[in-house]
């Protein structure tokens, strides 16, 4: 009961956008029609295409550059390669606004050289496709290392052991068997891509989800938003369908199960620098570059920046987060233990449905529960009016409960996939002998299940906390009025032309998420060591 | 006959172990020869015959492979280019390929490729099974194409690294039999690393043993057999009962301080015409199938167990005779 509850609630932000659709749209639909939606359309397609392009060329050969070869400084490119998730994407969007702007750190620098005149103008797709696919490719690269390390080793010596060399190995073998993997990331990327607000934004890109907020906001037309919404959810299940196509009999079992790692290439110095360089370039630009510029700005601006307020959004920021990350990861084991307990296989099933949030750009989520909490509040204002004869204001809307709502449905599936994964890991038998000895589901739960299930929640806990204070769409509509986070506050200054300003906080949800990263890795190496 | 495989003072260490893997290495082979490397797991079994295809790089040594150098102090060929086949113990076929584009794959020669791949399924008995992909084959058929994929090429060398550890015992006999017969077929020169004596017995001509990465014997299953060089190759291929000084006391042994003594299980008798004999009580006498296992205690709380024909019961003199007798240096 508690789990079909929990999956009614998540289903209502889709359910809702689909029944609206009924109502019809707002008066500046047909506008939009005539005027916007090829533009939508075109744009979001052209940044699907071109973020597949680049996102796959940096993540797929940085993935096969380290786990094939022995390369200098390797240790630290290997995770070096996973930091610019650390920066959302619209603050490197800032950065790179800020960078390449007029009077900006390039032109500085290149004058400091003697160059000058030179100019380049990023604000447009192009600019925005290539910040995009340079903060989001180690979804990609992750994906393709994984395979690369841990499936293809004993084939690609089978191969190699047959007389075929190492390029026929890399499109016959190395590819196609990494090819569902790949596409995996890939989908996450995109995901975040039709998702993102911030960036294009600031940009000037009109996507889908700068129209959801149009409409919303500038036009005050839910109803059209609804529309848009309803579109962009159309165009996410789609990809969803076409991975899932893709993955259908491709799935391969892999069954090497050897422990025998497959010794890194030398190569001669030279190729092993020029590789390294190779993976170096998606790490500069995509972590090093933004970052210092943000640390170079925040220099010049901290002063101004860091006052009381500053300091009270860091901590609201913080606050939700770890309230919000910690109700997911409850919500989350509710899910995958209740149907277990319960023995009921369809609801296992179910679940799968639970994680679809993830999918679901924060626009949509925050419109799909907008309009029935909004419903819900009418229809509690005029009880209390009817039964009190008071008069009362929203009671639910603009309230924490909606925002920490809208994150759980937005990040169950970031905390469900870790803890599942170690459940599954851990196995059935434990849990059976517990019970075996007499010991009931909640006893055998925090005795046996949770010390063991301690990395896998960890790991889940911090993935949402720094999914959370990341998050920008979703708490833009959402927030209460007298709460801002980190995220929102750097919105604001770029939003108010005060890119400098923005630096600082965002300073702090970068370093927020990689502390969490470093520790992660060291927890989850510890473990595998043991 | 000259010696087709040179393997000389071959040695690997890994990073993370303190003990090399493989501990100056010596031995040749003769073309057309199938031999067994066999050793517990840790032996480096496995580790040798990556060497020798060009999977891992030796710390030290050389390989030479047909009269050639594929390995010292100046040369490296690579894995791809040493003519070197290997039937993975996962078999670690392409799971995205079928059958006849998985045993295809290694040959060079694209005219005759269909002749080839033909013919080598004829060879394992899987002409009809070309459009099928791996994970529609049974573990045996997966087995048989990896085997067929490594032969294709004509490999000067086949490695089958533990072909049979994946397979049920009924299988396994089979494929024993299938293997030797394809091997000896194709007549190419192989080696195969297996835990398990019975494996080797059945389809090798010559044995190594291997031990904490150094060969402790290399011979005929016959030597192994009957002239095992330490108690660990007799232990290996026969039960045996090692003996202490005092439990040979019992049977009016004399022994000598520098040496070990063992007996197989299978040459102790009730004989009373045996060279060193026992009165002993019978303990035990179980039933297994088509003989009994007999259990009787020394006066030191040993006990030793031995085969009968028949049920024993009671007091008898059980010994052995002086050829049963294994020595080994301490």
């Amino acid at each position: 009961m508690t789990t079909l509850i929990i999956i009614s609630f998540i289903a209502i932000p889709i359910l809702t956008i689909f029944f609206r659709l009924f109502y019809g749209p707002g008066e500046t639909w047909d506008h939009i029609v005539k005027n916007l939606l090829l533009d939508y359309s075109l744009n979001s397609l052209f940044l699907i295409n071109g973020c597949t392009i680049l996102t796959l060329a940096f993540g797929v050969s940085s993935a096969w550059i380290v786990s094939r070869y022995s390369i200098p400084f390797q240790k630290y490119l290997e995770w070096m390669l996973i930091l610019p998730l650390t920066i959302p994407s619209y603050i490197t969007a800032y950065a790179y606004a800020g960078f390449f702007d007029y009077g900006g750190s390039l032109e500085l620098l290149l004058e400091s050289v003697g160059i000058s005149g030179v100019k380049l103008n990023i604000t447009n797709i192009f600019g925005l496709i290539f910040i995009l696919s340079v903060s989001l490719f180690p979804y990609v690269y992750v994906s393709a290392r994984a395979v690369f390390l841990f499936q293809s080793g004993r084939l690609i010596e089978a191969s190699k052991n047959l007389g075929v060399g190492e390029r026929k190995t890399f499109f016959k073998i190395v590819l196609p068997i990494a090819r569902p993997a790949i596409i995996g990331g890939l989908i996450l990327v995109l995901m975040e891509v039709l998702n993102d607000y911030g960036a294009a934004k600031y940009f000037g890109v009109n996507t889908f989800t700068t129209g959801i907020f149009r409409s919303w906001f500038s036009l005050e037309e839910p109803a059209t938003a609804v529309y848009l919404a309803a579109i962009l959810l159309v165009i996410v299940f789609a990809i969803i369908y076409f991975e899932k196509l893709q993955r259908r009999n491709k799935n391969y079992a892999i069954t090497t199960k050897s422990d025998i790692k497959t010794p890194k290439i030398n190569l001669r110095k030279r190729t092993r620098f020029v590789l390294s360089a190779i993976v170096c370039i998606p790490v500069f630009f995509g972590f090093i570059l933004p970052f210092l510029q943000l640390v170079y700005w925040s220099f010049l601006t901290y002063t101004e920046v860091a006052s009381a307020s500053f300091f009270t959004i860091a901590l609201q920021s913080l606050g939700i987060s770890l309230l919000a990350a910690f109700l997911t990861v409850f919500i989350a084991i509710i899910l995958i233990y209740v149907p277990r307990w319960n023995r009921i296989s369809w609801l296992k099933n179910s679940s799968s449905i639970a994680i679809i949030g993830y999918a679901i750009p924060g626009a949509v989520i925050a419109i799909g529960i907008m309009i029935p909490t909004l419903q819900l509040d009418k229809w509690l204002i005029s009880t209390i009016k009817e039964l009190f004869d008071t008069n009362v204001g929203l009671i639910i809307n603009g309230t924490i409960i909606v925002l920490l709502y809208a994150y759980i449905i937005r990040f169950l599936a970031v905390a469900y996939n870790p803890i599942e994964a170690s459940q599954l890991k851990i196995g059935k038998s434990l849990s059976e002998s517990s019970k075996l000895l007499g010991k009931g589901n909640l006893y055998t739960f925090f005795k046996i299940d949770f010390p063991l299930l301690k990395v896998g929640l960890l790991s889940a806990f911090i993935l949402v906390f720094v999914d959370v204070m990341k998050e920008l769409p979703l708490t833009l509509i959402l927030k209460p009025y007298d709460i801002n986070t980190l995220a929102v506050k750097s919105y604001e200054y770029a939003s108010d032309e005060l890119i400098m300003e923005a630096s600082l906080p965002s300073l702090c949800i970068i370093f927020t998420g990689i502390i969490p990263i470093i520790l992660l890795n060291k927890l989850i190496l510890n473990n595998d060591k043991k | 006959m000259e010696a087709f495989i040179t393997i000389k003072s071959l040695k690997k260490s890994f990073k993370n172990s303190k003990k090399p893997v493989i501990n100056d290495v010596n031995f040749s082979l003769k073309k057309g020869s199938i031999t067994a490397i066999i050793g517990e797991s840790g032996s480096g079994k496995t580790t040798l015959t990556r060497l020798i295809s060009g999977l891992e790089t030796p710390d030290a040594g050389s390989i030479e492979l047909n009269s050639k150098v594929v390995n010292d102090e100046t040369t490296f060929i690579p894995v791809e280019k040493r003519k070197v086949g290997m039937v993975f113990q996962d078999y670690a076929l392409f799971p995205h390929l079928t059958v006849a584009q998985n045993v295809s794959y290694g040959i060079a020669n694209k005219k005759d490729k269909k002749q080839r791949v033909f013919e080598v399924l004829q060879l394992v008995d899987l002409v009809g099974f070309e459009d099928r992909y791996p994970h529609q084959l049974s573990g045996g058929q997966q087995q048989r194409v990896a085997l067929a994929r490594a032969l294709a090429p004509k490999p000067e060398l086949l490695i089958l690294d533990e072909p049979f550890s994946n397979l049920d015992v009924v299988l396994k006999l089979q494929l024993r039999n299938e293997i030797f017969t394809i091997l000896k077929t194709e007549g190419v020169t192989s080696i195969f690393v297996t835990h398990d004596t019975q494996d080797a017995i059945a389809i090798a001509d010559t044995i190594i043993v291997l031990k904490d990465g150094k060969i402790v014997q290399q011979g005929s299953v016959d030597t192994m057999y009957n002239h095992p060089k330490t108690k660990y190759v007799a232990a290996l291929f026969n039960p045996i009962h090692l003996f202490s000084e005092e439990d040979l006391s019992f049977f009016n042994f004399k022994t000598s301080k520098d040496k070990t003594y063992a007996i197989r299980i299978r040459d102790f008798s009730i004989d009373s015409t045996a060279d060193y004999t026992i009165k002993t009580k019978i303990t035990r006498s179980i039933f297994l199938g088509n003989h009994y296992m007999n259990v009787v205690m020394l006066p030191n709380n040993t006990a030793i167990n031995f085969h009968t024909e028949q049920e024993l019961h009671g007091k008898v003199n059980v010994g052995f005779f002086k050829t049963a007798i294994l020595e080994f240096d301490i």
